[in-house]
């Protein structure tokens, strides 16, 4: 115990002694943070709409202003021709173009109905798809709301609504699989250099002949790197709730534990990664090798369900994959431990197995 | 001088085909200082881990401090210090830290700790530099503090590995002072180095080649034994010299020093004429030819081309 503790001790004063550590700790989650925060905003809103209206009724600037006021669409200009707003499409001055033909407002009240066009640029598929269903439901909200409807009843109330996330904002979606992408690339990176940096110096040549006892250097090494991890953590959850709102609805104590065991797992990685690396460059290559399969198989981004299944099954094996889902039901969905058991138990087997693989590989490296 | 520190009996280690050590034996008194020369590559190493507990011998046993080293490898971690070569030391933590940290590992805590880290700053005169980064102090202050770290727990046996590798002459003497007070208090000092001059000053010193120990024996003996064999030549040109008398059958060995040979010779009257005799065919100039008595060097030298032949 006296053991791991003096390794412990050591092991804070190096992290607290490297000015670049712990501006790393303290620096890379709240920059992460503030990048997927702000800047990739997947909430498609606002997009540029150019609008050609050859009728200039009250009824057709009615619909306009519709388009205008959804949030979705911001009409960037009238233009007086067809050509102009093909032109504008191409150019990617404006994501959609509204084409409202000469006898609009004379052909709806008719009662003949009318066709109004909307052109969408679809070279980027996920705008496009928002641009198609929102037009979709300001043009039925606009026919509603104008009374243009007969007053026959849709035998089908269909009302779909959206849970957890009703805003769909996508900061929500994105930070909280955030906190598990800052832990899983930084934690295994600085265990990983901090037990190789003891090799490359010489260190170990001088510890081996202390009564110490390899289990003790470990744990003497892993437990400060937990709480650095577990500062991160908390540095990045307060972070998120305060600047971008992010709700912590279930039980922040159940949380707090599931995000050790993934810390345990991380931890677990930078000892492998320091049992194969030679010198500290090698020992961060190796983790970062890991990385993009990490960003792009977890679900942190794209949803794992539409992967083929040999991609999804290794997705299977990255840790992160069971965080993801773990604090973001935490938070979001403020679901509890007896929701997760799916996630909880594959991470405590990775523990379990990364662990004991990597100790005794150390174990035979040290002899 | 009586008790016995290092009782090493036929230790060998094989590291698959290649034997690294070679059935060693010696022993090491209590206060002795032991030099254990021998080129690099030669065995020197590998003995050291193996008397330190950190690597099991292949066959054969030795004692350290009163444990046996195949069975009580903890016991002796316990009783040794270790100076290696290369600075083992953390460059991030101040001297004191460093100190603080191995006096934990060996159970020294609290006063007990500061105490003992103030005596030994004092004895090794590193006192005035306790709150320096060790990354920030000159060779000579980190090899002085490896020695203080080493010290800490009061080992009965210490290992040196080379010392006094690169550093400056004045360091070297200070940290031999330190060894000598050591070895008065009891101490038994194993200390491997490349310096004669330091070998020099060892009560006994081992030379070991190609795993086997070729001879041991306080410093005078050895001298001794290989001067009644030995000449020096003073004679030109010296390359052509060197070449004429290597081929003398009476003399084994020949180094060059300044603008003389010392030869090994097998019988010094016999390799004497022989060398007058083959001068005056080669035509080669001797000023002189004389037996001298053998430094270090010479000893190491011939004991390094024998066990080559």
């Amino acid at each position: 115990m006296n053991n791991i503790k003096a390794i412990a001790i050591k092991e804070f004063i190096h992290i607290v002694r490297d000015r670049r550590m712990l501006m790393m700790i303290v620096l890379m989650p709240l920059i992460q943070l503030l990048i997927y925060g702000y800047a990739i905003n997947m909430d498609v809103k606002h997009l540029a709409l150019v609008v050609y209206d050859q009728d200039q009724t009250y009824l057709s600037r009615r619909l306009i202003a519709a388009f205008q006021q959804s949030a979705y669409f911001d009409v960037k200009e009238n233009l007086q021709d067809a050509t102009s707003l093909r032109r504008s499409l191409d150019r990617g001055k404006a994501k959609a173009g509204l084409l409202i033909p000469p006898d609009f407002t004379k052909e709806i009240l008719s009662g003949r109905g009318v066709n109004v066009q909307l052109l969408i640029d679809g070279t980027d598929s996920n705008p496009a798809n928002v641009a198609l269903s929102s037009s979709q439901a300001i043009v039925s909200a606009f026919v509603q709301k104008e009374g243009l409807l007969s007053a026959e009843i849709s035998p089908l109330d269909f009302r779909p609504r959206l849970w957890y996330n009703p805003d769909l904002k996508s900061s929500y979606f994105m930070i909280p699989g955030l906190v598990g992408l800052v832990l899983q690339l930084f934690i295994p990176m600085i265990t990983a250099s901090a037990i190789v940096r003891e090799k490359e110096r010489g260190n170990v040549e001088q510890l081996l002949v202390t009564p110490i006892k390899s289990y003790q250097l470990i744990l003497g090494k892993l437990i400060p790197y937990l709480c650095v991890g577990v500062v991160m953590y908390l540095l990045i959850i307060v972070a998120a709730h305060l600047l971008f709102g992010v709700p912590i609805r279930g039980n922040p104590l159940t949380l707090f534990a599931l995000t050790t065991l993934f810390l345990t797992v991380c931890l677990g990685i930078g000892l492998f990664a320091s049992t194969i690396a030679e010198n500290q460059q090698q020992a961060s290559q190796i983790v970062m090798f890991f990385a993009s399969p990490s960003i792009l198989l977890s679900g942190f981004i794209f949803p794992r369900e539409t992967m083929p299944t040999f991609v999804y099954y290794i997705g299977n094996l990255i840790p992160l994959t069971y965080f993801v889902k773990i604090i973001r039901g935490v938070t979001l969905k403020g679901v509890g431990l007896f929701d997760l058991w799916d996630q909880v138990i594959p991470l405590m087997i990775m523990a379990v197995v990364i662990l004991w693989f990597s100790i005794s590989r150390f174990q035979k490296r040290l002899n | 001088m009586s008790e016995i520190a290092i009782d090493v009996k036929n230790l060998t280690r094989n590291f698959g085909k290649f034997t690294a050590v070679d059935h060693i034996t010696f022993s090491i008194a209590y206060g002795e200082i032991f030099g254990f020369l021998g080129a690099n590559g030669a065995g020197k190493s590998t003995t050291i881990r193996m008397l330190c507990g950190i690597l099991s011998p292949t066959s054969g046993d030795a004692i350290v401090a009163g444990y046996h080293v195949s069975t009580h490898s903890e016991d002796i971690k316990r009783s040794i210090g270790y100076v290696s070569q290369r600075f083992g030391l953390y460059t991030d933590l101040t001297v004191e830290e460093n100190l603080q940290f191995y006096g934990r590992i060996y159970g020294i805590n609290g006063n007990a700790a500061k105490a003992r880290i103030d005596e030994i700053l004092k004895m090794t005169g590193l006192s005035s530099w306790r709150s320096r980064l060790a990354g920030e102090l000159s060779g000579g202050w980190k090899q002085k503090l490896g020695l203080a770290n080493a010290l800490l727990h009061r080992p009965k046996v210490l290992f040196l590995d080379e010392p006094t590798a690169g550093i400056d002459p004045l360091s070297r003497r200070a940290v031999w002072e330190i060894l000598y007070q050591l070895a008065d208090e009891g101490v038994a000092l194993f200390v491997t180095t490349h310096y004669m001059e330091e070998a020099e000053r060892c009560n006994q010193i081992g030379f070991i080649s190609a795993g086997q120990l070729l001879k041991i024996g306080k410093p005078s003996e050895l001298k001794a034994e290989i001067s009644a064999n030995l000449l020096e030549v003073e004679c030109e040109p010296l390359m052509k010299a060197s070449q004429v008398f290597s081929r003398i059958p009476e003399v084994v060995g020949l180094t060059a020093y300044g603008t003389t040979l010392h030869l090994n010779v097998t019988d010094s009257r016999a390799a004497e004429q022989a060398v007058a005799r083959a001068a005056q065919k080669e035509n080669i100039h001797v000023t002189s030819i004389k037996s001298i008595t053998a430094s270090l060097e010479d000893v190491f030298a011939s004991l390094t081309k024998g066990a080559r032949e």
